[in-house]
């Protein structure tokens, strides 16, 4: 399957999860999984979970302007994504850049290895 | 090493080639690097470099705002930049967010096996 469609693929599933069904997020991750949010470290599926479904809003949608993708050379994809994300009762949307570096499962998916995520303030 | 003392050391040292000397940047790249740049792809270290001197302005200046970094599992370290972008003569600086994928080299140092530019317009 042609990269940029499965790097596409996968960040519609990722956000259409975040912003409908956060705990969802789970199967995506795994034990040794990494993410970096506003700077905060945070290992492991269980963690980063936890960190994503308490942050403090209750409903949120992510709106897409672009995605780059890449090989890693260790078999894996790195995703490099910005868009926007409106918090429920906010009246602006925040902008964001976040990358992910996937590696596929055995099942044929992917999931997310390294995950950094950043606010790009105006 | 500390991991982020490393990282801060390659973007110091990224930024600082690219705002004095672009062509500097050959000894960053090998040939299996990729470069995507405002959606551009670029691949192997001759193309990236010229692609980054034939920018349209004479000087820049990058300003870095946030540095975050993760290993990647393949032995390299992911580093993901987000900062304005001076361009001599114009008013006002562009934003951008910036992914490296830094392998290690059997000197010892580092180079760019993977690269993805954005600017992040307000």
């Amino acid at each position: 399957m042609d990269p940029d469609a499965v790097a596409k693929a996968f960040v519609e599933h990722y956000y259409a999860t975040f912003d409908s069904n956060r705990p969802g997020l789970a199967n995506l991750y795994q034990d040794g999984s990494m993410l970096t949010f506003e700077g905060q470290k945070i290992q492991g599926a269980q963690s980063i979970v936890a960190k994503l479904t308490s942050l403090p809003f209750q409903q949120c949608q992510h709106n897409i302007t672009t995605v780059d993708c890449q090989p890693s050379g260790a078999g894996g994809m790195l995703v490099f994504v910005s868009g926007t994300l409106q918090l429920s009762g906010e009246q602006h949307a925040l902008k964001f850049s976040q990358m992910f570096h996937l590696m596929p499962t055995q099942q044929g998916s992917f999931y997310v290895l390294n995950d950094i995520f950043r606010l790009n303030y105006a």
